[in-house]
Formats: structure tokens, C-alpha cells, sequence
């Protein structure tokens, strides 16, 4: 009874949270973007031996401005290596992507994993603060890119197999397949944040935990990654990035499980090897103007508006099909569906990701018979 | 002040829920290697539905089919119809059929073993401890043991039939046969 009253709590709130996602305001955020981020079981597990595991996600993150912040960031140009202070407003960036995952087990403790995303992301932010406009007030520019992001493709090794316990450790690359020379609708060359990929390869250690405390009807789980992408030929070096995630899942009926996990990521200041000026302001000789010029010199400098903290409730469930119907269709297979609920975030005056979600189906394949 | 506090709290809720999970590891109650085929099969002793205890080596001199399984698990019960036509045939000739249940309470494998009308012994594995010590990380798996107590066969997933059952048991019977002829 208090499982059933449990499990229509859990069905409510996240309605409610799914009407409010309809219902949202529109959206007034930023530069620099983001995908949201949850533990699915399937993607950080290893497959049994000769078990390929395909997901497919699609997952929308939207990001606006905190209150209390007015977006104000500075302008990257990285065709002259420049980085321009209080250059830009951020507006708002939307990121919907869609991945296909793959996992497939070479042995009951050693897997493959590839990751590839497809993203469509759009961006509005003003443009040419203190150098545009008739009273340096800057101009509107909009982004819109869609392609493939950058691919990863992982090791993972099972190190605490048993019946009711899983410790997986992961190391991925990422590899520079997504496109870095998109422009706005001004015709510039967009910033290297809001690119699709990033440029660079990136290195991506992970490790994962699963415990079954309640055998078949609760679980535990952790997971924490660590992303260090290295500088891309445009100058521009995406800042680490940590994630710790930690949950619990609850078999309510053998076909529903439902979900709910704490994240949270720190993203470290991006860096540009670039000079340093600053937008035109009403105190200068002449308003609006050119950039004025601090330090030519083309060096490694932090972007001052990137880096941020970000926590995140994140309920959701996953229905099993195979236990639902019996047939060769829903055999293995199962569909997910997560909201991402922010609850404290720091955004360094530059956008922040909203609520988000991710919804995704799961189906195994049996390669090869595991005897 | 505001942010680094929510970080604190955060981090501690997040290890508190990994905490939970370690301390009930039974900690580094790592799974075991899987047997090897030719190595002895490590005993074991595990109370019954009944409230018996029973252990591996009371069946020495016996074919003995050491089964892994769980309710929930669908390969699992599909292949025990198999197991069960073949303990009915071949439990005059030697061999036994022992179904180790994992981490399921006693009313739920009671009820099933009930409604399938199985009658081999069923022992309950309540700690997971006999399935790691046979290195059991999915389910199911079954593993023959011979009449010496040597593991012959290692079967992950695969689903068992009465045919692959028979066919297992004439092998090592037939072995055994062999075995004895050249001692003499």
C-alpha cells in the first residue's frame, strides 16, 4: 500500500513537472552550452559477454539567465585571437540532442562503448556592446547549427561483478568530430562554446557503482566522471569538468522502475590563448567605439564568465516492455524518460541550464551465445 | 557562502547514498573466479525450502546440476521444465538436480516451486555468497559436477534442454566408466 501510494506520488510529480516543461516561460538566457545529465544504468554497465546494448536518447536543455545576473560576457573572436571584455549579452541557448549508444560486452567484465551524438543547438545573444547601436547598446545575433557533436568511444572494465553489485570502471576519448566553424547569422565565425563540438580530443575517466539493497526491488548507485579536453587549434581550451551523481532505483512493478538521482557538475574556467581588450564605455573619449585595447599580447587567459556549478534533481522512470508484452519486439526492450530539476547553480553571470529532459529507448541484442 | 554550503550539503547527501551501498557490500565480498572445468568444485552447505541444510558434497558419487536461478528471471524458469523432466528420468541413474535461488524470500520460491510442481531440492542462497564463490554475476547459470566433485560443464545464460541435459550426463557417466576401467 505505501509502495502503491509511493509509486503515484512519484507518477504525480512528475507530471506536474512534465506540464510545467509545456508551460515554460520564454526562455531570456545565454552563450556557452551545456547538455544535461543523468545515470541510465544501461550506458555506464557492462553488457554480458556478447550483449550489444543500443540507446537511444533525445534530450533538451535549455539555458537562460539567472536572476540577479545580466548575461553581460565577454566577446571571443577567435579568427584574431581576441578576447573582448563585456562584449556580449547572453540570451538564451537551446541544445537538443539525440545519441545513439552503444555498449557491447567483449567478456562479463570488459566492454566497448561509442557514443554518438547529433545535436541542434540555437543561440541569441547581443552582439558589439559599446561598438554597435546609437548608443553602443550592441545589436541582436542569432546561431543555428545542427550536426553531429563530438564522438566517444570507451573501455570499461567490471571490477566487483556479482549477482548484487557492480563497480565499472571507464576511460573515453572524445574525439574532435564536431563541426567548430559555424557562423552566426551575422555571417561571423560563432565562439567556440557554442560550437557543436569542441576542436580537441578529450580524455573522459569514469567510474561507476550499482548495489541492490533490496534484492530486484532497490538500488544504489553512484557514478563520477572527470572530462579534460586539451586546447583546439582555434586557441580555445574547454574547462574540466567533474560530475558526481548518485541515486536510487525502485522496482515497483516488474515492468516500472522508477528513479531519482542528485547530479552534479563543476565546470572549470574555460581558457583562450588570445590579447585582451574591453568594450567601449560612455567614460571613454568617444561612445560607442572600437574595443579599447588592454594587453596585446596573445596568451593563455581565463574566460572570466565560464566555469559553473550546477545541481540537479533528476526523478524519472523506465518501463520495461519485454515484461509488459510478450513478443520478439519488447523482448529486451525498454523506454526511459527523466526530468532534470536544477536546484542551486552558479553560472558566473553567463547562462544556466534549466530544467531539463531526457527521454530514450533501451533494447539488447544477443551477439553471441554467452556459454 | 551560499553556494559553497549547498555544495557541502550536496556532496554529503551524494556520499552518504554511495556509503549506504558500500557498507552493504558485505564489503569486498567479491565475486570468485569462474571455476575452471577440471578444478573441484568448492562445497558449500545451504538450508533447503524445508529448513534443512544441505551441502554439495553429500551428493558425491552423483551426477549433480548445480543451478543458479531466481523467479524474476525469465531464461531461468523457462529452462526448468527441462530440469525438472530430466531429474524425473535420470534420478535413479545418478544425477541430481540442486536449484540454488538467489536473494528471493522464502514465500515467493515456495509459491513458484508449487505452481511448477518441481520436486528437486531447492537451496536458498539468502547472502549471495554460494553464487559468488561459483563467480555467478548473471543469471542463470548451472554448473555440472561429476561424481569426484570436478567441475565438468560451465553454462552462462544458455538455455538448458532435456537433450542438452541427457547428453551431458551420458558424457560423464560414460567417462566415469572409462575412468574406473583404466584404474583397474
Amino acid at each position: 500500500m505505501v509502495g502503491r501510494r509511493f509509486s503515484l506520488g512519484f507518477i504525480l510529480s512528475l507530471a506536474v513537472t512534465f506540464s510545467s516543461w509545456t508551460g515554460l516561460h520564454p526562455a531570456q538566457a545565454s552563450c556557452g552550452a551545456v547538455s544535461c545529465f543523468v545515470v541510465i544504468g544501461s550506458q555506464q554497465q557492462v553488457p554480458q559477454a556478447g550483449l550489444l546494448t543500443a540507446n537511444a536518447m533525445y534530450n533538451f536543455t535549455p539555458m537562460r539567465l539567472l536572476g540577479g545576473t545580466n548575461g553581460v560576457i565577454p566577446g571571443l573572436d577567435q579568427a584574431n585571437r581576441q578576447m573582448i571584455l563585456d562584449h556580449h549579452q547572453e540570451t538564451r541557448t537551446i541544445t537538443q540532442q539525440t545519441t545513439l549508444d552503444l555498449n557491447y560486452g567483449v567478456t562479463d567484465r570488459f566492454g566497448l562503448q561509442l557514443t554518438l551524438p547529433y545535436m541542434w543547438r540555437t543561440h541569441k545573444h547581443i552582439d558589439g556592446i559599446g561598438e554597435d547601436g546609437a548608443n553602443g547598446e550592441g545589436g541582436p545575433s542569432n546561431f543555428a547549427a545542427n550536426g553531429i557533436g563530438d564522438i566517444r568511444a570507451g573501455l570499461k572494465y567490471n571490477v566487483l561483478p556479482t549477482l548484487r553489485s557492480m563497480v565499472v570502471l571507464g576511460f573515453g576519448v572524445y574525439l574532435p568530430t564536431g563541426n567548430t566553424h559555424a557562423h552566426d547569422s551575422a555571417g561571423s565565425l560563432m565562439e567556440s562554446p557554442t560550437q557543436l563540438g569542441r576542436g580537441q580530443v578529450g580524455l573522459n575517466p569514469t567510474i561507476y557503482q550499482t548495489y541492490e539493497l533490496i534484492p530486484h526491488r532497490l538500488n544504489q548507485f553512484s557514478s563520477a566522471s572527470y572530462r579534460h579536453t586539451f586546447r583546439n587549434n582555434d586557441g580555445y581550451q574547454f574547462g574540466d569538468e567533474y560530475m558526481l551523481n548518485a541515486g536510487l532505483n525502485l522496482v515497483a512493478t516488474p515492468w516500472l522502475t522508477l528513479t531519482g538521482q542528485v547530479n552534479y557538475r563543476y565546470l572549470v574556467h574555460d581558457n583562450f590563448s588570445s590579447s585582451l581588450s574591453r568594450s567601449a564605455t560612455p567614460t571613454d573619449a568617444t561612445f560607442p567605439d572600437e574595443p579599447q585595447v588592454i594587453d596585446p599580447t596573445i596568451k593563455n587567459r581565463s574566460v572570466p564568465t565560464t566555469g559553473s556549478t550546477y545541481h540537479a534533481f533528476s526523478p524519472g522512470f523506465q518501463v520495461n516492455l519485454g515484461q509488459m508484452i510478450e513478443s520478439s519486439w519488447t523482448n529486451m526492450t525498454s523506454f526511459y524518460f527523466f526530468a532534470q530539476i536544477p536546484f542551486a547553480r552558479d553560472s558566473n553571470n553567463s547562462l544556466a541550464q534549466g530544467t531539463s529532459y531526457i527521454f530514450g529507448l533501451t533494447r539488447s541484442f544477443q551477439m553471441l551465445n554467452p556459454s | 557562502m551560499r553556494s559553497r554550503n549547498t555544495n557541502a550539503r550536496l556532496v554529503a547527501i551524494m556520499l552518504l547514498i554511495a556509503l549506504v551501498g558500500l557498507s552493504a557490500f558485505d564489503v569486498w565480498s567479491m565475486g570468485s573466479r569462474v571455476p575452471a572445468v577440471g578444478m573441484q568444485a568448492e562445497d558449500f552447505s545451504l538450508i533447503d525450502l524445508e529448513g534443512k541444510a544441505q551441502s554439495l558434497s553429500q551428493y558425491r558419487g552423483k551426477i549433480v546440476l548445480v543451478n543458479f536461478w531466481a523467479t524474476w528471471c525469465k531464461p531461468c524458469t523457462t529452462e526448468m521444465p527441462a530440469m525438472q523432466a530430466s531429474f524425473d528420468k535420470l534420478h535413479d541413474k545418478g544425477f541430481v538436480v540442486i536449484a540454488v535461488n538467489e536473494l528471493e524470500d522464502d514465500a515467493r520460491v515456495r509459491a513458484h516451486i508449487k505452481q511448477y510442481g518441481h520436486t528437486f531440492p531447492v537451496l536458498m542462497d539468502r547472502d549471495n555468497k554460494v553464487a559468488n564463490q561459483f563467480g555467478v554475476f548473471g543469471l542463470p547459470v548451472s554448473v555440472f559436477v561429476d561424481e569426484k566433485g570436478i567441475v565438468q560443464e560451465y553454462i552462462k545464460g544458455g538455455l538448458l534442454t532435456e537433450q542438452k541435459i541427457q547428453a551431458i550426463v551420458d558424457r560423464l557417466q560414460a567417462q566415469a566408466i572409462v575412468n574406473a576401467v583404466s584404474l583397474k
